[in-house]
C-alpha cells in the first residue's frame, strides 16, 4: 500500500498519506511511522514550495527530521521554514525547535564547542523574539545550562595547566577565567586553584624570585578569603599560606 | 518588520502582476513572495528588496524587476517582471572525435541536461575547455560556445547548446634563443627555465609545451638566476614568440645584464634587542659579497620556508610579533650597494588564551597536553611551527587542514591569542587479508584504534560509533590457517595518569600451532605447542638530571606449551615451561636534530633483564638431576631401562634428558644485561643540512645464569650476522646486524664441534662495533635519502673465558636509506665479509641485505 503511494505520481495523495502517517506516527511515538513520513515528504517538499499547502508541508518536513532526532538536519530545515514563512503562526515554534535542536547537538564539555555556541545564539534570538514565549522558561534553562557548560570547558582547560605543572599558564588560564565567567558556579575553585599555582610555583623557584612570588601567592589567598571567606578549601589555604608565612620569615 | 529605504513612502498593496514566466505558474511565484493585496509596505523599503533576495537566492532567473504600475491615493499596484533563466535541454560538442573525451568535458563542466544556461555557465565553459587544451600543449585552441532556442510545442523555457572545439595542433618549442647574456651561459639560463623546454627527443619525461602562466614563472626564474650572481639590474628587454610552422614555435629573449654588484656597508638602526654583531652574524653577508638579491631578501624573512634562518625569525622566535624589518639601498657607488636594515622591533608579544577548536572526537585534555605555545608565556613562531607539526604527527587530524590562527594581536597591550583549527581524520586502520600459503589458507584480521577511549567503554553517549578520543591506541590482530592460529591484543595509553608523558603499554598474545603433516598435508590437531604471552610496560621520560633520559621497567611472561610435538627448542615432546623476567631500561638520547639522520648528540642504553632466581630457594639439585628416580629412562610400565630398551637394574640406570630438562626449564631462569651506545659527529658540513655525519657505533650483549649447574636456557640467546631484521622465531632470540655476512649465520668463534645443534644454538656474549659514514642525499620531509658506507665488527661466544674484543668477524661495505613518513625506512647494503664463516676457510666476500621498517 505504502509503496503504491511511494512510487505514485500523484502529490495530493502523498501529502495526505505523509500527513496521516505523521499525524499517527506522533500519537503512537512510532520511528519507523515517522521514517515513512519522512519518506514522502522528500518527495513532495519541492513540489509545494509556492503552493498554499507548502507551509503545512515545510513544517512537518522539519518537524519529521526533529522528531527523529536528525538534529542537524531538522536545524537546517527549521532555519529555512523560518526565513520563508516568517509570519507563520508557526514561526515561534520553528524559532524553537531550532535552536533546540543545536542544543541537542552540543558536544560534550571537552570537544569543540561551535554548536553549543551557536545553541546559546539561537535560543538568546528565540527569547529575543518571544519574552513571554510558551517555551521561555525551557529556553533559559538550556541558555544557563549551555553557558555552565563553555565555563566547565575553561575551567578545566586551566586545571590542567595545574594538573602538569604548567603553573604560569595556569595563573594566566585561571585569571582570563575569573575575568571572562564572573558568576560561574567553579569561580571558587579558580580562585583556590589560582593561589596553588602561585603557590607551587613560589616554593619551586629560586631563591631570588621566591619572595615575590610567595607575596603574590599571598595576595591571591587574600583574594580567595574575601570572595569565599567561609569556602571549601578554607583548610588546606589557611595550610599553605601559614607555609608562605615561615618560608617570608626567611627574607 | 519592514523600515523604509531612502526616501520610501508607505503604500498599501493593491493588485500584483508577474510578467515574463513561462514556465511558472503566476500564482506560484506571487505566493512564493509572501506579498498580499492589502500588505502594507514601504516602496522602496527593506521587505521589497528581501523578496527580491528570495528570489534571487532561487538561482531561476536572470532578471527581476518591480515596477508601480498605478498609484491611487496611497495604494499602489506591482508588476514583477522575471526573466527566467533556460535549461539546457542537450549538448553537442564538435571537433571532438573520441567519445570518452566528450564525455570527459561535459562531466567536467557539468553539463547535464536541466541545468540553467547562466552567462557565467558559458563563459567558464569555454575556459575551461581552451584552458585544458592550451595546458595539454594545444596553444592554438579554440572554443566557441552557441546556444539555440528549442522551439516544440510546449512553452518551454529550453536551449541547446553547440561547443565548437577547434584544438589547433599541438605546438612545440624549437629553440629558446638568448640575446645579450655574456655572463651566464644559454645552457644555465635554459635550465632555470623548469617548464618551458626546447623539444628533446631525449628528454621523454617532460615533454616540450607553451604554457604561458608558466613561460612568465620561467622568465622571473631567468631574472632570479641573474639577481643570484650579483645582476641587480638584469631585465629581460623582450621577448618574442615567433611562429615557425603550425606546430613549432621559438622563443627569443633579449636580456640586458646590467653591470655586476659588490656589498658595501650593511648598516643596522632601530635595533635594541639584538647588537649590531648577533645581527651580522645572523645576516650571514659581509661587505664584499657579490650581490644576490635572492639571498638578501631570503636572510631578510624567506616566505617559502616557516623556519628558515632569517632576521625576521630571529625577532618572530624571541616574542616580537609586531618586528618589522626592511632592507633599504642607501647608496650605489662603482659596483657596491651600501644598505641599511631599518628594524621597527615593537613590543614583545606574549600568548594569552590558547584555544583549540574542530575536535569533535579527540578530547581537549588530549590535544592541550602536546601543545608548545602556553598562556603567558612569550610568543615565538618556532613554537606555533613546531606545535602544528607535532599535532599532525598525532595521526588524529589532517595535517594539510592544520592552522594556527592569530586571534587580536594587540600592539599595544603586546598580547595576543591563538587558536589551533584542527580536522579530525580517521585514526583507525582495518586490515583484511586472505592468501594461500604455507599449506593451506591464511586468514587475517586485524583492527588498530589510534584515538581509543577505554574509559568510554562503560558510557554509552561515548560509542559513535566507538569511544574515542582519548589518544590511546588499542589493537587487536588474529590470523588463522588450518594448522596455526595466532591472536593478540595491545593497549597503550601515552600519558598514564595525564601529569606528564609516562606512557603504559600493555600486550597479550596467544599462539597455537599444529603439528603440519606435510604427506597428508594437513594439521595434525591432536598434538600441537602453544605460546601464550603477556607484557606490560612502564616508560617514563625523566626531567633530572637532564631531559633526555626515559626509563622504563616492563614485566613479561610467556607459557609455552607442548603437547606431544617436537621442536628444536626443547628436548622433550610434552611438557611446558615458563619465562617469567622483568626488564630494566635507561636510555639517553640526545640526538638532534632529524631523528631520521641526526647530526650530532649520541644515544645510550643500557637493559638488564631478570628472572626471580628460583634456584636460590626451590632445593632442587640440579648437578644430580640424573641420578635420580623419577629423572631416569623408563619404559611404558615404569620399569627402568637403558638407552636400547633394555631392562635394568637402579645401579645402571640411565638418565632421561627430557625429563631433566622439564625440571630445568619448568622456570626459566636467567639475566641478560646489554648496552648500546652510538655516537654522532658532524665532520664536513657542505651547506646547510648537507653534513658529513660519522656514526660511531658499539654494543655488547650477555646472557648468564644464576646457578651454574642449572645453565643457562636455550632461550633469549643472541644470533649474529645480517641485516638483524627479527625473524619469526619462538625463542625470544636477538638477531644482532653484521652486514657482511648471512642472516644468523656467525656462531660463536670458540666451538670447535660444528654439529647441527651448535649451528642452531645462539650465543651467549657478543660485541659488536661500527663505524658508518652518511651523506644527505635530500632530508625532505615526504621522503629523506642518504647514503652510508660502513666497516664493522663483531663476535659473538660461548663464555667469558674465550671472549677477546679484539677477534671479530670484520666486514666493510656501502648501502642507501630512503625514509618515507608512509612507508618507514627501506634501504639497501652491500657488504663484504673479510673473515669466514664458521666452516669454511676463504673470506665469506659480498653479501646484499635489504633493510625494511628498522630503525635507523
Amino acid at each position: 500500500e505504502y509503496q503504491k503511494v511511494v512510487k505514485s505520481q500523484d502529490a495530493g495523495l502523498k501529502y495526505t498519506t505523509a500527513e496521516q502517517l505523521y499525524n499517527e506516527a506522533k500519537e503512537e511515538d512510532s520511528n519507523r511511522k515517522f521514517k515513512k513520513a519522512l519518506r514522502l515528504f522528500e518527495q513532495i517538499v519541492p513540489q509545494f514550495r509556492g503552493k498554499p499547502q507548502g507551509q503545512k508541508v515545510s513544517y512537518l518536513y522539519a518537524d519529521t527530521y526533529y522528531q527523529l532526532e536528525d538534529y542537524y538536519l531538522a536545524s537546517y530545515q527549521f532555519e529555512r521554514f523560518e526565513q520563508t514563512y516568517p509570519d507563520s503562526e508557526k514561526a515561534e515554534e520553528a524559532s524553537y525547535k531550532k535552536a533546540r535542536s543545536y542544543y541537542e547537538l552540543s558536544p560534550r564539555y571537552f570537544l569543540d564547542q561551535a554548536d553549543t555556541e551557536k545553541a546559546i545564539v539561537e535560543l538568546q534570538n528565540y527569547l529575543n523574539a518571544y519574552p513571554d514565549g510558551e517555551f521561555a522558561e525551557e529556553a533559559n534553562k538550556m541558555v544557563s545550562e549551555l553557558q555552565v557548560k563553555l565555563e566547565k570547558k575553561a575551567y578545566e582547560i586551566a586545571k590542567q595547566y595545574h594538573h602538569t605543572e604548567d603553573y604560569k599558564a595556569a595563573i594566566v588560564s585561571f585569571d582570563n577565567f575569573i575575568a571572562d565567567y564572573p558568576g560561574s558556579p567553579f569561580r571558587e575553585k579558580a580562585l583556590y586553584y589560582k593561589f596553588d599555582s602561585a603557590y607551587e610555583l613560589a616554593i619551586n623557584s629560586y631563591r631570588v624570585l621566591m619572595e615575590e612570588r610567595l607575596n603574590t601567592a599571598h595576595e591571591y589567598y587574600k583574594n580567595y578569603l574575601k570572595y569565599f571567606p567561609q569556602g571549601e578549601f578554607q583548610e588546606q589555604i589557611e595550610a599553605s599560606d601559614a607555609d608562605i608565612q615561615t618560608r617570608l620569615q626567611n627574607f | 518588520q519592514d523600515l523604509p529605504l531612502a526616501n520610501g513612502k508607505k503604500y498599501t498593496l493593491g493588485d500584483i502582476k508577474v510578467t515574463g514566466t513561462v514556465s511558472y505558474n503566476e500564482q506560484t511565484v506571487i505566493a512564493y513572495t509572501g506579498l498580499k493585496k492589502g500588505d502594507e509596505l514601504y516602496i522602496p523599503g527593506d521587505r521589497l528588496s528581501k523578496v527580491l533576495k528570495k528570489l534571487w537566492d532561487l538561482d531561476l532567473f536572470s532578471d527581476i524587476s518591480f515596477y508601480i504600475t498605478n498609484v491611487e491615493g496611497n495604494v499602489a499596484d506591482l508588476e514583477l517582471e522575471i526573466q527566467e533563466v533556460p535549461q539546457l535541454a542537450e549538448v553537442r560538442i564538435q571537433g571532438i572525435d573520441k567519445k570518452r573525451e566528450k564525455e570527459e568535458l561535459i562531466k567536467e563542466n557539468k553539463l547535464q541536461s536541466g541545468v540553467k544556461v547562466t552567462e557565467n555557465l558559458i563563459t567558464t565553459t569555454k575556459n575551461y575547455i581552451e584552458n585544458k587544451y592550451k595546458k595539454e600543449g594545444y596553444f592554438n585552441s579554440k572554443v566557441v560556445v552557441n546556444t539555440i532556442p528549442v522551439e516544440d510545442t510546449t512553452a518551454t523555457n529550453k536551449v541547446n547548446m553547440v561547443v565548437n572545439v577547434d584544438q589547433g595542433e599541438k605546438v612545440k618549442i624549437d629553440e629558446i634563443e638568448f640575446t645579450g647574456n655574456e655572463r651566464l651561459s644559454d645552457g644555465k639560463l635554459k635550465r632555470k627555465m623548469k617548464n618551458t623546454k626546447e623539444k628533446n627527443f631525449f628528454r621523454f619525461w617532460k615533454r616540450s609545451k607553451f604554457i604561458r602562466s608558466d613561460y612568465k614563472e620561467d622568465k622571473q626564474a631567468v631574472i632570479d638566476k641573474y639577481k643570484e650572481s650579483g645582476f641587480r639590474d638584469a631585465r629581460i628587454v623582450s621577448d618574442t614568440l615567433i611562429k615557425k610552422d603550425d606546430e613549432n614555435i621559438a622563443l627569443r629573449l633579449n636580456i640586458e645584464e646590467g653591470n655586476k654588484y659588490y656589498i658595501g656597508d650593511i648598516e643596522f638602526l632601530g635595533n635594541t634587542v639584538y647588537t649590531d654583531e648577533q645581527l651580522k652574524r645572523a645576516f650571514g653577508i659581509k661587505k664584499g659579497d657579490t650581490y644576490n638579491g635572492v639571498l638578501l631578501d631570503k636572510r631578510i624573512d624567506d616566505q617559502t620556508k616557516p623556519d628558515a634562518e632569517s632576521l625576521t625569525n630571529l625577532y618572530q622566535n624571541n616574542g616580537y610579533l609586531f618586528s618589522n624589518i626592511d632592507l633599504v639601498e642607501t647608496d650605489v657607488y662603482n659596483d657596491t650597494i651600501d644598505f641599511e636594515i631599518r628594524i621597527v622591533e615593537g613590543k614583545e608579544a606574549y600568548f594569552n588564551k590558547i584555544r583549540v577548536s574542530g575536535n569533535d572526537k579527540t578530547k581537549d585534555h588530549v590535544i592541550y597536553r602536546e601543545l608548545r605555545t602556553k598562556p603567558g608565556e612569550k610568543y615565538s613562531k618556532q613554537k606555533v611551527i613546531s606545535t602544528v607539526r607535532e599535532l599532525g604527527q598525532l595521526g588524529y587530524f589532517d595535517p594539510e587542514q592544520l592552522e594556527p590562527k592569530f586571534i587580536d594581536p594587540n600592539p599595544n597591550t603586546g598580547t595576543l591569542d591563538l587558536e589551533y583549527q584542527v580536522v579530525e581524520s580517521g585514526a583507525s586502520k582495518i586490515e583484511l587479508q586472505g592468501g594461500y600459503g604455507g599449506g593451506g589458507f591464511i586468514g587475517t584480521v586485524g583492527l588498530s584504534f589510534n584515538n581509543f577511549s577505554i574509559a568510554g567503554l562503560l558510557d554509552k553517549e561515548a560509542y559513535k560509533p566507538l569511544p574515542m578520543g582519548d589518544g590511546q591506541t588499542l589493537s587487536l590482530r588474529a590470523q588463522a590457517s588450518t594448522y596455526y592460529q595466532t591472536y593478540s591484543l595491545s593497549f597503550i595509553e601515552p600519558w598514564l595518569g595525564g601529569k606528564k608523558p609516562v606512557s603504559l603499554s600493555t600486550s597479550f598474545s596467544y599462539t597455537r600451532q599444529f603439528l603440519f603433516n606435510y604427506q597428508e598435508r594437513k594439521a595434525d590437531k591432536s598434538r600441537s605447542f602453544d605460546i601464550l604471552g603477556v607484557n606490560v610496560g612502564l616508560a617514563e621520560r625523566l626531567s633530572n638530571p637532564d631531559p633526555y633520559i626515559t626509563v622504563s621497567h616492563s614485566l613479561g611472561f610467556q607459557r609455552y606449551n607442548l603437547n606431544n610435538y617436537n621442536t628444536g627448542l626443547f628436548t622433550f615432546g610434552d611438557g611446558h615451561s615458563n619465562n617469567f623476567t622483568y626488564t630494566l631500561g635507561l636510555t639517553r638520547d640526545n640526538t638532534y636534530f632529524n631523528p631520521v639522520f641526526p647530526n650530532g648528540g649520541s644515544q645510550f642504553k643500557i637493559t638488564a633483564k631478570f628472572t626471580p632466581p628460583y634456584s636460590l630457594w626451590n632445593g632442587v639439585d640440579y648437578d644430580n638431576l640424573g641420578e635420580q628416580r623419577e629423572f631416569q629412562l623408563e619404559n611404558e610400565n615404569g620399569n627402568l631401562i637403558d638407552y636400547d630398551g633394555n631392562r635394568v637394574t637402579p645401579e645402571n640406570a640411565v638418565p632421561d634428558q627430557g625429563k631433566i630438562d622439564q625440571e630445568k626449564y619448568k622456570w626459566l631462569e636467567f639475566y641478560k644485561v646489554k648496552f648500546n651506545g652510538t655516537w654522532y659527529t658532524t665532520l664536513a658540513n657542505f651547506g646547510k643540512s648537507q653534513n658529513l655525519v660519522l656514526r660511531t657505533h658499539a654494543e655488547y650483549g650477555f646472557l648468564g645464569a644464576y646457578s651454574n649447574s642449572r645453565g643457562i636456557p636455550p632461550f633469549e640467546r643472541f644470533f649474529l650476522g645480517g641485516d638483524g631484521l627479527g625473524s619469526y622465531s619462538l625463542d625470544g632470540r636477538e638477531t644482532i646486524q653484521l652486514r657482511g655476512y648471512p642472516n644468523q649465520s656467525l656462531i660463536p668463534l670458540d666451538r670447535n664441534s660444528l654439529s647441527q645443534a651448535s649451528n642452531e644454538d645462539g650465543a651467549v656474549i657478543y660485541n659488536k662495533y661500527s663505524l658508518e659514514l652518511r651523506y644527505p642525499i635530500t632530508l625532505k620531509p615526504s621522503a629523506s635519502i642518504y647514503a652510508l658506507t660502513f666497516l664493522e665488527g663483531g663476535a659473538s661466544y660461548d663464555n667469558f673465558r674465550d671472549f677477546n674484543p679484539f677477534q671479530l668477524n670484520r666486514s666493510a661495505g656501502a648501502g642507501i636509506r630512503i625514509f618515507m613518513p608512509a612507508f618507514g625506512l627501506l634501504g639497501i647494503d652491500f657488504g663484504y665479509g673479510f673473515d669466514p664463516v664458521p666452516g669454511e676457510s676463504s673470506p665469506n666476500g659480498w653479501e646484499t641485505h635489504f633493510i625494511i621498517g628498522q630503525q635507523f
